[in-house]
């Protein structure tokens, strides 16, 4: 069962047993317009939650992404180092930043369930 | 994600602003005017659509003023780096007010007009008010400065615009770059400039306010022609190496650094007799302290404005002031400016949150501009 959560910058993760797959909002997405670089964290990195891990830059600025949630980085989806827009066309699946181990299930109730999140963005 | 700014400042409307956002355009203050950064399709399909076909902007927040008294002309040369002598009636010329230490206060387009009483000029939104007073102090009261917000200004570019304008004007065939005439429209009249800021062949047209809607809309009825925003604008005028006032060119740079010398008159540099030609002429003689190049930083990261430049020695020597993704490359580019001493450097390097990125220093521009040539 994968409980998926979200941040109030737009970013989601979705929780399976103790790894969470990250990546952003179709909001985020449309909101960045065409998207034409990643940078990812590098594997073996830890961050905390709320930290800034990753940048998106779309054609108009650099966006940071902070992670939703604090752990160990251990996989990256390297297809976006060569196809960036792949976010765009499907950020919710093909479209994912990172996986992480999560050290602290806890925090995940800092972030909001899909009903407050579509609440947010005013949907 | 970051949050998005939002100002709460005075912002102004363009006559197209309703139809912007009926057409889902996404509006964001622009030079103190809501202008649309992109429609639906988005800034790379805007842009590409530019460079293969035809895009109208918006580009009204530009200021359009009138300036008319007798001998206009020879008002006007001692403020500007120009000579009419060499500007026939009907022609358009690209130049910039400059201050007494001959750096750039704002550049714009000036028109020669078919009456030699009156001089049109095309400046930056962001920079009217400064215009306006500089054109007070340095011109006798007896002309009639006219800001002629009457007017709303498309812009039509891209390598069909001259087939797509010619089925509403059928006067502009043949009509050379750099020039520009009155023309009757239905009851009204609009005046059509071929030039434009995108590297591409292309009009700029003013309208009456209350007519450019129904123009615009006219226009879009050929399916050669659509919409494009301010992102493709940006993206288009940096492959095209032009300066962006505020950003490449500003109040602490001259047009000798900025690689503008070719819009001065050549003998206006040794008489000096402009606002600001002795600095000008000082900095010709002795070469400028830095120049603005082009740079391809190697992988996909784009170095923006304000990005700091280093050479091998990690000496720094100079900074990014355009940079971004180039559509029509598919590659990051960036210009900005450099020590001049060290323009034959082969490479430098771009700090890009904190990893020194290598990158390539290029001629300008990035793409060849295509503008319309005569053929005779």
């Amino acid at each position: 069962m994968t409980d998926i959560y979200y941040t109030k910058d737009h970013e989601w993760i979705k929780v399976d047993g103790g790894e969470g797959l990250v990546g952003i909002t179709s909001y985020a997405s449309e909101q960045l317009g065409d998207i034409v670089f990643v940078e990812l964290p590098q594997k073996g990195i830890s961050f905390d939650q709320g930290k800034d891990v990753a940048v998106i830059e779309s054609v108009k600025a650099a966006s940071e992404i902070y992670s939703p949630a604090s752990g160990e980085i251990i996989e990256t989806n390297s297809s976006l180092e060569e196809n960036p827009e792949i976010i765009n066309d499907d950020p919710l699946v093909a479209g994912w930043l990172y996986k992480i181990k999560i050290i602290n299930k806890e925090e995940l109730k800092n972030l909001m369930n899909e009903e407050e999140y579509n609440k947010l963005i005013g949907v | 994600m970051s949050e998005l700014l939002n100002e709460n400042i005075h912002i102004e409307k363009t006559s197209l602003f309703d139809f912007h956002n009926q057409m889902n355009a996404k509006l964001v203050p622009f030079g103190g005017y809501y202008l649309p950064i992109n429609y639906t399709p988005g800034i790379i399909a805007e842009h590409n659509h530019t460079r293969s076909s035809a895009s109208i902007f918006d580009v009204s927040h530009m200021g359009q003023i009138e300036i008319s008294g007798p001998f206009v002309m020879e008002a006007m040369e001692k403020i500007l780096p120009i000579s009419f002598s060499k500007i026939s009636p009907g022609k358009v010329k690209y130049t910039q007010f400059l201050n007494k230490e001959g750096k750039i206060i704002d550049d714009l387009m000036i028109h020669r007009t078919s009456n030699e009483n009156t001089v049109w000029l095309v400046v930056n939104a962001a920079c009217k008010e400064k215009d306006i007073n500089h054109l007070r102090e340095n011109l006798n009261k007896k002309f009639d400065i006219n800001i002629r917000d009457d007017l709303s200004l498309i812009a039509l570019q891209g390598p069909k615009s001259e087939s797509a304008l010619l089925k509403l004007a059928p006067g502009i065939l043949g009509m050379e770059f750099m020039s520009s005439a009155w023309v009757n429209f239905q009851n009204y009249k609009i005046l059509i400039s071929r030039c434009g800021y995108t590297g591409e062949d292309g009009f700029e047209i003013s309208i009456p306010n209350k007519y450019v809607l129904s123009f615009t809309q006219k226009l879009l009825e050929n399916s050669d022609v659509k919409l494009a925003g301010l992102g493709a604008r940006d993206s288009l005028r940096l492959e095209a190496g032009l300066c962006l006032y505020g950003h490449d060119i500003n109040l602490k740079i001259s047009p000798i650094e900025a690689g503008l010398k070719w819009s001065i008159c050549k003998e206006r540099i040794s008489s000096a007799d402009f606002i600001g030609g002795n600095s000008i002429k000082h900095e010709c003689s002795k070469g400028p302290s830095k120049r603005l190049l082009g740079f391809l930083p190697k992988g996909r990261a784009p170095a923006r404005e304000g990005t700091l430049i280093y050479d091998a020695g990690e000496n720094l020597i100079g900074e990014v002031t355009s940079g971004g993704f180039s559509p029509t490359l598919s590659i990051p580019i960036s210009m900005g400016y450099i020590d001049s001493s060290l323009i034959d450097e082969k490479e430098v390097f771009l700090n890009v949150r904190g990893k020194k990125i290598p990158a390539e220093i290029v001629k300008l521009p990035f793409v060849p501009h295509n503008y319309f040539k005569k053929v005779n």
